[in-house]
């Protein structure tokens, strides 16, 4: 195994004592899709700022494929930014911001054409070399400035939540465009989102962060099947987090009825917290499961129902089904084993924040 | 019903729209049809002429005074601009409290009054020893300026986004490139018409520029103040005119910009299609770029050259009144004795003091009048003349030696320069039409049948001697009961006033407005020719009123902090010249005590009583004398009565 492209050790960075990220360690490979995502405020935008070299940790270091480069200032970097709001250069033309790098890097002239000609291709921008930034739609200035930034052939490209001024259908294109690019290119991607659905479709590693702690890492499947924690659950998709008493291995009760579940050394009637995801509670009759409840709201959604099902203990279940159950029917929940998620009750808020990095 | 309202709405709403014009250009208007008017005068129009302009423009004054105006408007606001676009950048990336304070302390500049800031600075420099010149004007004007491009920057640097400049260096840029590559052409716009702004102002300033100017340098707006004692000239309207015109187009200029560059951009979002952005910025900067470069070395190499030439220690330093001189005199004194003279002038006697008494810039030789020359003997801002250096002393008359003893009692310290009455003009036709006499009392001035045909100066000692003469007592006089009674006299004596004024007396008499008006003799000669070159149908007579009158004295002294005495007498000793007295007198036309200057003219202008009156007519008349502090208080307390009553 070589050594990881980025390596963050023990990074610590505050503004106005203000604490934005706290002893964070993390290491990405080369050729990978990593995002970092999280709710504004939880210090992702921070750490692409670190690793870009437009901020400087107060502690820890930043290694870039063996070398460090804390300090070293971004225009000696060997990788590139895409920015949120793109930061075209305005009063130049599109060739000339996409010549800007490669300018400065005394490339021949045909050179440059020619790698001109080639990132406006690869964006699906051909001809608009002469275009000036203020005739292009969002979408293609957030192209050009990929294309500005790919042409510097950089080892690591850092996309500031790209697509987040875009509109919905517009984004959705633009997720495939940069998974085609990341592949064509071979370059690694680190990406920042608060778009959890963003994450999921293109990374292969998602970092979910709060309050400037990694909160998990892992595949996006990993994160969404298995989260480790409540936050991680409630951030990534919808979910049903009630609290549980573990009673022995592979059995957890829930508002006193005992359901089935897979997972083990919790110890006996320990208190804990139950994930179930509403796509993953089956209504049945009354009778047929472990909990009866009332339905009490009801709306389509397109592709399936969204019902909330509430507990003679009052909790309000969330339950997604292609099922249609009127508001006022009497139901049961009904959970299968490995649907069942069960996490360690987090014994204070700051525990909770720190997550699985303890 | 409605339309007709309508429709006059419409046309009150025009009607106040061109008022309002007409009130704001109807001034600048008139100064520019002057500045072609043939005659002198401001009330007569003698036909169209540009020889006002080609005496601007052979004026050597006006252009090294316009020389300066632009060299310190372009160097000061190049220097405002770079430094206030860097503050306005670090004031930028500042958090909002320190952002606002900071903001709210350097636009107080802006606000403080002109003379608060001109007071201060020359107080600053002072204290720090810097010798007022060339350089204080030009940090003050960098200094006033420094404002006024942060305030048009700042907007622009708001509207840029903050990421371009990241951008730039993460793509490999140097910092420094980064922001002339990427941010600098984002707030050109801002930063531009800061210039543009700064220019303007730079150009507009008098008083920052008269507190701290120095020695032998004038800007336009200095030199046309110092000229205001002998009148207006018309070139000053003409060169007023052609700086009222720079500041228009320099105003429609910024204005223009902005829009232009908007417009392009829409274009560009309109059609679509393969539209060339257009370089212009780039171009503009560029340019802008080099002009920049080839001022400064030629600013640079001029005051170095400047310096050069100035730093011979043969020199003089002369402050005198505006127009006071013929300039050849000037340049033929230069050439004679190779001393390198720097000419200054100022306005008035209390404009002067001061600068003498601060010691601000080291004059050698000064012409004050009389009452201030007595005020500078009694406070030791003056050294005793060595009259072995002016052997041409004996050309003056003893009589004005004489007379020069009521302010300098033993003729140690000043030599007689030029010499005046105050006197009545009248108009010969207008008089007869209103059936009054002939004036020649000052009492005349009190005369009901010309009400409201009567001028008066505007200058509280002036006005007191017209009263205190009538009532038969010293102008000079200290007496509380004798100067009520004057008050009282000029209380009455209101009514019939037309207006109280200074210099306008002579336009608005040649202009036939009024009847009778105080003036000072100097400028009969002028007046007479003037009315003689109207062909204007009347006559106007000058009259000493036998009670006696005002005489005045300008003489020059010497301060006693003069670093080049000698060559202050050699200069005393040249103007004493008879040939050199002609020449100046011919070119002044006041008075001369020169007698040898006397002989040589023509037997018509020695006669001319309202020139040089005769002198054993003139017992009664006095010289003013400086009264103290108290006195003075008296007077214009006093004044302020009368003008209020």
């Amino acid at each position: 195994m070589h050594q990881p492209l980025i390596d963050l050790q023990h990074i610590s960075k505050s503004f106005d004592g203000t604490m934005v990220l706290d002893d964070l360690s993390l290491t990405v490979k080369e050729n990978s899709f990593v995002t970092l995502l999280g709710p504004s405020g939880c210090g992702k935008t921070t750490t692409l700022r670190i690793i870009g070299g437009f901020e400087s940790p107060d502690t820890g270091s930043v290694i870039f494929d063996g070398q460090e480069i804390t300090h070293l200032p971004p225009n000696k970097r060997q990788l590139n930014t895409v920015f949120q709001k793109y930061a075209l250069f305005t009063h130049m033309t599109i060739a000339d911001n996409i010549a800007f790098g490669l300018k400065i890097k005394n490339k021949p002239k045909s050179y440059i054409q020619d790698k001109i000609k080639y990132a406006l291709k690869l964006v699906n921008l051909d001809g608009y070399e002469n275009r000036s930034v203020d005739s292009l739609s969002g979408g293609q200035q957030q192209r050009i400035a990929i294309a500005r930034a790919i042409v510097n052939e950089p080892r690591l490209l850092l996309l500031d939540e790209p697509l987040g001024a875009l509109d919905l259908k517009l984004r959705q294109d633009m997720q495939y465009e940069l998974i085609r690019l990341k592949n064509e290119l071979g370059i690694t991607f680190i990406y920042v989102t608060h778009d959890q659905e963003e994450a999921l479709t293109m990374s292969d590693t998602i970092v979910v962060m709060n309050q400037g702690y990694i909160q998990q890492m892992g595949s996006p499947e990993s994160i969404y099947n298995e989260p480790e924690n409540a936050f991680v659950a409630d951030f990534i998709g919808d979910s049903n987090i009630v609290p549980g008493i573990m009673l022995r291995d592979e059995l957890v009760e829930i508002f006193g009825a005992k359901f089935a579940c897979v997972d083990k050394g919790f110890g006996t009637n320990r208190p804990v917290d139950v994930v179930i995801r509403p796509e993953d509670i089956d209504l049945v009759a009354p009778g047929q499961g472990a909990l009866s409840g009332i339905v009490t709201h009801l709306i389509f959604k397109g592709v399936h129902y969204e019902m909330e099902v509430t507990t003679p203990d009052g909790f309000e279940w969330l339950v997604h089904s292609t099922d249609l159950f009127p508001v006022g029917r009497q139901v049961d929940i009904h959970v299968d084993p490995f649907d069942i998620q069960i996490m360690n009750k987090p014994a204070s808020e700051d525990e909770e924040a720190m997550g699985v990095n303890e | 019903m409605s339309k007709t309202y309508r429709s006059l709405k419409q046309f009150f709403s025009n009607f106040y729209l061109v008022f309002i014009l007409i009130f704001l250009y109807a001034p600048i208007i008139t100064m520019m049809v002057l500045s072609f008017n043939t005659s002198k005068s401001r009330t007569q129009w003698g036909g169209f002429t540009l020889a006002w302009y080609q005496q601007m423009l052979s004026d050597p004054n006006i252009i090294s005074a316009l020389y300066y105006t632009l060299l310190i408007a372009f160097v000061s606001a190049l220097a405002a601009c770079i430094i206030g676009t860097a503050a306005a950048i670090a004031i930028d990336s500042m958090k909002p409290v320190t952002k606002t304070i900071v903001l709210g302390v350097t636009n107080i500049p802006m606000l403080n009054a002109d003379i608060v800031t001109g007071i201060s600075l020359m107080l600053a420099f002072l204290a720090f020893g810097i010798s007022l010149g060339f350089k204080t004007i030009l940090i003050s004007h960098i200094t006033f300026n420094i404002p006024y491009v942060i305030l048009s920057v700042m907007p622009k640097l708001k509207q840029t986004n903050k990421s371009t400049y990241e951008a730039a260096l993460d793509l490999g840029a140097h910092p420094l490139y980064a922001f002339f590559k990427v941010v600098f052409p984002d707030i050109m716009p801002g930063v531009l018409s800061g210039f543009l702004l700064a220019f303007t102002m730079s150009l507009d300033d008098f008083i920052i520029t008269h507190f701290t100017r120095g020695a032998g340098i004038n800007t336009l707006s200095t030199l046309i103040y110092s000229q205001v004692r002998r009148g207006i000239q018309p070139s000053m309207y003409a060169l007023s005119s052609v700086i009222f015109l720079t500041v228009l187009v320099l105003l429609l200029i910024t204005n223009y910009r902005p829009r232009q560059k908007k417009s392009i951009h829409d274009t560009d979002a309109l059609s679509g299609g393969a539209f060339h952005k257009n370089s212009l910025p780039e171009r503009i900067q560029k340019s802008a770029m080099a002009a920049a470069a080839v001022m400064i070395l030629f600013s640079v190499a001029f005051i170095t050259f400047k310096k050069y030439t100035t730093a011979s220690s043969n020199e003089l330093y002369v402050y005198n009144w505006g127009e006071y001189i013929d300039e050849e005199v000037v340049a033929m004194f230069e050439e004679e004795t190779g001393i390198d003279v720097t000419y200054d002038m100022f306005e008035t006697n209390e404009e002067m003091y001061p600068v003498i008494e601060a010691g601000a810039v080291r004059y050698d030789v000064v012409c004050p009048s009389d009452y201030m020359i007595q005020k500078m003997i009694e406070n030791d801002l003056l050294v005793e003349i060595n009259f072995e250096n002016v052997p041409n002393i004996h050309q003056i008359n003893p009589t004005y030696l004489e007379m020069s003893k009521s302010f300098d009692p033993q003729n140690k310290y000043s030599v007689p320069y030029c010499w005046g009455t105050v006197g009545i003009l009248y108009n010969t036709k207008r008089i007869q039409e209103l059936g009054v006499e002939p004036p020649d009392s000052w009492h005349d001035l009190w005369n009901p049948a010309l009400a409201g045909e009567i001028l008066m100066q505007d200058s509280v000692r002036d006005a007191f001697m017209v009263a205190l003469k009538d009532l038969g007592y010293s102008m000079n006089t200290a007496d509380i009961s004798q100067l009520q009674e004057a008050k009282q006299l000029l209380i009455d004596q209101k009514p019939l006033v037309q207006a109280y004024v200074i210099d306008q007396v002579r336009d608005k008499m040649i202009g036939g407005e009024a009847a009778v008006g105080v003036v000072y003799s100097g400028e009969m000669l002028y007046i007479q020719e003037e009315v003689q070159n109207l062909g204007l149908d009347y006559e106007l007579e000058y009259v000493i009123p036998k009670e006696g009158t005002n005489l005045w004295l300008d003489s020059w002294v010497i301060p006693a902090n003069a670093a080049n005495k000698e060559n202050a007498e050699k200069w005393i000793d040249f103007l004493c010249r008879p040939e050199i007295a002609l020449r100046n007198f011919e070119y002044i036309t006041y008075p001369t005590p020169n007698d040898g200057a006397f002989q040589l003219l023509e037997p018509e202008l020695q006669n001319n009583k309202s020139i040089f009156p005769d002198l054993d007519h003139l017992e009664d008349s006095e010289v003013f004398q400086y009264l103290g502090d108290e006195d003075d208080a008296v007077y214009n307390a006093l004044w302020k009565e009368v003008k209020s009553w």
